[in-house]
C-alpha cells in the first residue's frame, strides 16, 4: 500500500451502499498492461465520496483504462481497486455492476428499440437474468428517464435521436443502475459546444441531486477546470499532477501533461482558471499517441 | 403489439389451411370433409398421415430457424448473421449426406437422417467453436469463421456426392430444403427439441437484448457477455440441428425473419423471440403451400406428373430479394 494521501475519511467503514451515504473509489498501486507497453505504471488515487473529479491526459495516456479498471471492467496487474471499501476483484460482474455504472464513449446503434427499452436495460444488475422477463413499471426507470429530461422522447427509437439527446438517453441508462459511482468517459465526444455543455450541466446537477461520486475523462481542459472539484492528470500511466482546478491548472500543467504551450488566466466573473492554447510542443514520440 | 401477434396468427392459420388443401388430387370440399371424419380410406390416409405432419413439420422448422436466427442476429450484433453461416446447417446437411451415402440412413428411416443431421449438425458448431476461440472471440471474428466453416462443409459435401452420385436424387431435395414426405415420425422428433430449446432461447431474452446494445454496454450493465452469448449459440445451434434435421438446408429463413420480427416487434426480445418464431413458421407454411400450388399448376402447364418444387428454392429466391431489402436500408451499420 502507497497511500500517502493523507485524508483519511475516505473509509466509508464496511457497510456497503446505504440509500443516502456516498462512496468514495481508492486505486492503490494499480499496474495495467502489456510487458512491451505498460499502460498503467502504478497509479494512487483516491476519489472522496460526492466529489467530482475530472481525468486529463493525452490520447493514451490511460485515462480510459483507468476508468474501466475503476468500473470493474478490466483487472489490475497489480494493485486494487476499492469502492466503498470492497475490493473490486472479488466482485461478481454484476455486483460490480449494482456499485458503479459507467458511460463508454460510443454506443453502437440498436435497430428498434426505444428510449425507455434502453434505459431499462440499466436494471439489469438489480434484476437479473430472469428478472428481465418481466420488467414492468420500474420507479428508478422513471426517475432516470425524467433527471435528465427525456420523459417525453421515452417510445421513440434512440437511433432516430440526434447526437445530443442519444448521449442524454444514455446517461439515463447509467443512472437507471441506481448506483453511488457515475463513471463517464469523454461523456462529450462529438457533441456541439451546447450539447456538451447540456450534457455537462446535467451531470453536476444529477451529483448533487443524489450524491453521486463522480469521474469523468474529459478531453477539454476548459471543461475540467469549470465543472470539476479536483483534476486528476495522467502522464504515461502516471499521476502527474492531482488537486483543485486553480492549484493544478497552469501552464506548466499545459506543457507537461497536454504537450501544448499556452497561458492561463482567471474568468473574471467566476475565477475559475481559463486556459489560452497555443501551439503543440514538439518532442511527441509516436508511440506516446497511439490510443 | 397483441394485435400483430393475432393477425400473424390469424395468418399462420390461413397458411396452414391453404397447405392442406394445396397439394395435388384432393378438393378442398374433400379435405374438409376427412377434416370432419368423413372421406374414404386413400383420402384420410393422404390428408391425415401425409399432410398434417408435413404441415407441422413446415410450421415447427420455420420457427426454430426463425428464433435461431433472431438468437444468432442478436448474440454476435450481425445483421447477416444466420444459421447457414454457423457450420450448424451445412454440418447437418453433410451429416445426413454422409449418412445417406453410406447407406446408414435414407427416405425409409427419418429417425437416423435426424440423428445423422443432428451429429453433422454439432460437429460444425463445434469446429466454429474451437477456430473462433473457444467463445473468447469477438462477435465479428465469430461471424467470419462461420462462413469459412460453412464453407468448408459444403465442400466436404459436394465431395462426397460426386464419389456416392448414385444417391443424389433424393440427397438434392435435402440440400434446397423440403417439407415433401415428411410423416408423424418427423414431428414426434421435431417438437419435444424445438419446444425446449426454443424456452430456453426464451430465458436468454433479457441477456440478449443486452447484448444487441453492444458488449461494452452490457457489461458496464453487469452482463458476463461471454457466458450469455455462449448460451445463447447453444440454443441456437440446437435449434438449427433440430430444424435442418427435419426438412434440409432450408434458406434464407433464418437469415430474413430476425429482420421481420425486429421490424414488427421492435428489439424487445421477449416479444420479439416468440414474435420470430410466428413469422418464422407463417413464412415457411406459406411458402410450402405456394410451393405445392405453383408445382401443381406448373404439372398442369406441362402436362408432366411428378414435377415438385422444393419449399426451399422458394424461400431462397424470396429471402435474396429481401436480403437484398435489408442491406439497401441499413448500409453502414452493424445492425
Amino acid at each position: 500500500m502507497t497511500d500517502t494521501d493523507t485524508d483519511t475519511d475516505t473509509d466509508t467503514g464496511a457497510g456497503p451502499d446505504t440509500d443516502t451515504e456516498s462512496v468514495g473509489i481508492r486505486i492503490e498501486g494499480v499496474r495495467f498492461g502489456y510487458p512491451e507497453r505498460p499502460v498503467l505504471r502504478g497509479v494512487d488515487m483516491t476519489v472522496r465520496p460526492g466529489e467530482l473529479t475530472a481525468l486529463v491526459g493525452l490520447n493514451g495516456c490511460g485515462k480510459s483504462t483507468l476508468l474501466r479498471l475503476a468500473a470493474g471492467l478490466l483487472r489490475p496487474d497489480e494493485g486494487r481497486v476499492l469502492l466503498g471499501g470492497d475490493d473490486l476483484a472479488r466482485l461478481s460482474r454484476r455486483a460490480t455492476a449494482r456499485r458503479v455504472a459507467l458511460l463508454h464513449q460510443s454506443a453502437p446503434a440498436v435497430p428498434g428499440m426505444t428510449v425507455r427499452h434502453l434505459v431499462r436495460q440499466g436494471r439489469y444488475a438489480a434484476r437479473g437474468p430472469l428478472g428481465m422477463l418481466r420488467e414492468g413499471d420500474d420507479p428508478v426507470v422513471h426517475r432516470a428517464l425524467r433527471d435528465v429530461g427525456v420523459e417525453r422522447w421515452a417510445d421513440r427509437d434512440v437511433d432516430a435521436l440526434s447526437g445530443g439527446e442519444r448521449q442524454r438517453v444514455r446517461l439515463a441508462m447509467a443512472l437507471a443502475q441506481d448506483t453511488r459511482v457515475l463513471l463517464l468517459d469523454e461523456p462529450t465526444t462529438y457533441l456541439d459546444l451546447h450539447h456538451q455543455l447540456d450534457v455537462l450541466r446535467t451531470v453536476v446537477r444529477l451529483r448533487e441531486e443524489r450524491g453521486l461520486t463522480v469521474v469523468m475523462v474529459l478531453h477539454d481542459l476548459a471543461h475540467a477546470a469549470r465543472f470539476a472539484e479536483r483534476i486528476v492528470a495522467l502522464r504515461d500511466g502516471r499521476v502527474a499532477a492531482d488537486g483543485a482546478p486553480k492549484d493544478v491548472v497552469t501552464p506548466g500543467l499545459l506543457a507537461d501533461v497536454l504537450r501544448v504551450a499556452g497561458r492561463v488566466g482567471r474568468d473574471p466573473e467566476g475565477g475559475w482558471p481559463v486556459c489560452y492554447p497555443d501551439h503543440p510542443l514538439p518532442g511527441m514520440e509516436y508511440e506516446n499517441r497511439i490510443h | 403489439m397483441s394485435r400483430r401477434f393475432a393477425v400473424l396468427t390469424a395468418l399462420a392459420a390461413v397458411c396452414a389451411a391453404l397447405e392442406l388443401v394445396a397439394g395435388r388430387g384432393m378438393s378442398p370440399a374433400t379435405a374438409w370433409d376427412v377434416l370432419g371424419g368423413g372421406g374414404d380410406a386413400t383420402e384420410r390416409h393422404i390428408l391425415l398421415q401425409l399432410r398434417l405432419p408435413r404441415l407441422l413439420v413446415a410450421l415447427g422448422a420455420g420457427a426454430s430457424l426463425a428464433v435461431a436466427g433472431l438468437v444468432l442476429q442478436s448474440a454476435l450484433r450481425n445483421p447477416l448473421a444466420g444459421p447457414e453461416v454457423t457450420g450448424v446447417t451445412p454440418g447437418a446437411v453433410l451429416g445426413a449426406v454422409t449418412a445417406t451415402a453410406l447407406g446408414l440412413a435414407g427416405w425409409d428411416s427419418p429417425l437416423a437422417v435426424v440423428l445423422a443431421a443432428c451429429a453433422g449438425g454439432c460437429t460444425g458448431a463445434a469446429l466454429l467453436w474451437l477456430l473462433a476461440g473457444r467463445g473468447r472471440g469477438d462477435p465479428a471474428a465469430t461471424a467470419v469463421h462461420g462462413v469459412l466453416v460453412s464453407a468448408v462443409l459444403g465442400g466436404l459435401t459436394a465431395m462426397v456426392l460426386l464419389v456416392e452420385p448414385g444417391e443424389l436424387g433424393s440427397v438434392v431435395q435435402w440440400l434446397v430444403g423440403t417439407t415433401e414426405g415428411r410423416v408423424w415420425q418427423h414431428w414426434h422428433l421435431l417438437w419435444p427439441w424445438a419446444l425446449l430449446w426454443g424456452t430456453a432461447a426464451w430465458l436468454l431474452a433479457g441477456p440478449l437484448t443486452l447484448l444487441r446494445c453492444g458488449d461494452e454496454t452490457a457489461l458496464a450493465a453487469g452482463l458476463p457477455a461471454r457466458r450469455a452469448r455462449t448460451l445463447a449459440l447453444l440454443c441456437a445451434v440446437a435449434l438449427t440441428a433440430g430444424a435442418v434435421a427435419a426438412v434440409g438446408a432450408l434458406g434464407f429463413v433464418g437469415l430474413l425473419v430476425p429482420h421481420l420480427a425486429v421490424a414488427l416487434f421492435g428489439a424487445d426480445l421477449r416479444v420479439g423471440l416468440p414474435g420470430a418464431a410466428v413469422v418464422g413458421a407463417v413464412v415457411v407454411c406459406g411458402a410450402d403451400a405456394v410451393a405445392q400450388l405453383s408445382s401443381r399448376l406448373l404439372a398442369a402447364a406441362l402436362e408432366t406428373g411428378g414435377l415438385t418444387l422444393p419449399v426451399g428454392a422458394l424461400t431462397a429466391c424470396l429471402g435474396a430479394v429481401l436480403l437484398l431489402a435489408v442491406v439497401r436500408r441499413t448500409p453502414d451499420r452493424t445492425f
